[in-house]
């Protein structure tokens, strides 16, 4: 029971050290990149194709951010996982560039 | 040690992959978050398509769209990630009331959001804009109220789960279903991002 008791305490004490500061990190930065994303719309004025390339990159970003961070993507032992969602993203990749080049070709 | 011991807060390290069925869960939920990507890319791919496609005189996506309210429902859901990510830390702590309460405020975003999903697609009907108005308003409809249905389905699932904890407590058992779940409202809130760049802001622009 102490030992149980120990290793409680030293897991509480671990998690207590990683905190949720690099969550609210995250959080801020996500929000950050929103934020250029809404300012680049509403402020207008520069061209089209550039304001897109802006968007795209900060969706971008984002989802680096959010799944790194918030889908622990970057702790160990997700190799799977990771194979999983970018299997996904290849094929989603290739489905838009179709539909958004080729549908009305 | 009994399931028992663990509803009292001495829970291992990661609950969630203390147990083999527990990290096929997780594995499981991955491989269906790859598949969920591919069928938002569909409906991505219909909506790049057809974006263009309004017809005569029906409301394009840059006469329609009001930024503000994306922008409110963007930092909604935003927010709600960050709480839920808050109740998994909680539960990585074994903090069980702490994490009720991150999950509970988790589903209020979640309602939020979705009250006013419901009201801006009533606004867009009022002016014109229903399902089989045009190619454009049946993509739109489609691919932004698809992840309604999963933002809907999300506040369903947390609220069962959190149902579930109150009766049966923190365990190895409950562990894996919340960080899954915590899992799905992220991958809603990445599949967000690309809504609102893609159709909102991307529409606004032209």
């Amino acid at each position: 029971m102490t030992a149980n008791h120990s290793t409680t305490e030293e897991t509480k004490k671990r998690h207590k050290h990683e905190g949720p500061r690099k969550h609210i990190v995250a959080y801020i930065l996500s929000m950050f990149l929103t934020l250029i994303a809404f300012a680049s719309v509403i402020g207008g004025e520069i061209n089209v194709s550039f304001i897109i390339f802006i968007l795209l990159m900060m969706a971008g970003i984002q989802v680096f951010v959010q799944m790194g961070f918030w889908m622990h993507m970057k702790d160990r032992g997700h190799t799977f996982p990771i194979i999983g969602i970018l299997t996904g993203a290849v094929v989603v990749f290739t489905m838009v560039i179709m539909a958004e080049f080729w549908a009305w070709w | 040690m009994s399931a028992h011991t663990h509803a009292d807060g001495h829970l291992p390290h990661e609950p969630e992959k203390a147990t083999l069925e527990g990290r096929n869960k997780v594995l499981g939920f991955w491989l269906f978050l790859g598949g969920e990507t591919v069928l938002f890319g569909t409906l991505f791919s219909a909506f790049l398509a057809l974006r263009d496609k309004v017809g005569e005189g029906n409301p394009t996506a840059n006469e329609l769209f009001n930024l503000s309210t994306v922008a409110i429902a963007t930092f909604i859901l935003l927010t709600s990630s960050l709480t839920s990510v808050f109740a998994i830390q909680a539960m990585h702590a074994g903090k069980k009331v702490p994490m009720l309460w991150w999950l509970a405020i988790t589903v209020l975003f979640g309602l939020g959001f979705l009250g006013l999903e419901i009201y801006e697609f009533y606004e867009y009907v009022h002016e014109g804009h229903g399902f089989t108005t045009s190619a454009f308003s049946s993509s739109f409809y489609t691919l932004v109220g698809f992840h309604g249905a999963h933002v809907a389905f999300g506040v369903l699932w947390i609220s069962i789960l959190i149902g579930q904890v109150l009766k049966k407590g923190l365990n190895v058992v409950t562990a894996p279903k919340l960080y899954v779940a915590g899992m799905y409202w992220h991958f809603i809130d990445v599949v967000w991002v690309f809504i609102f760049t893609v159709v909102y802001l991307m529409g606004k622009v032209g």
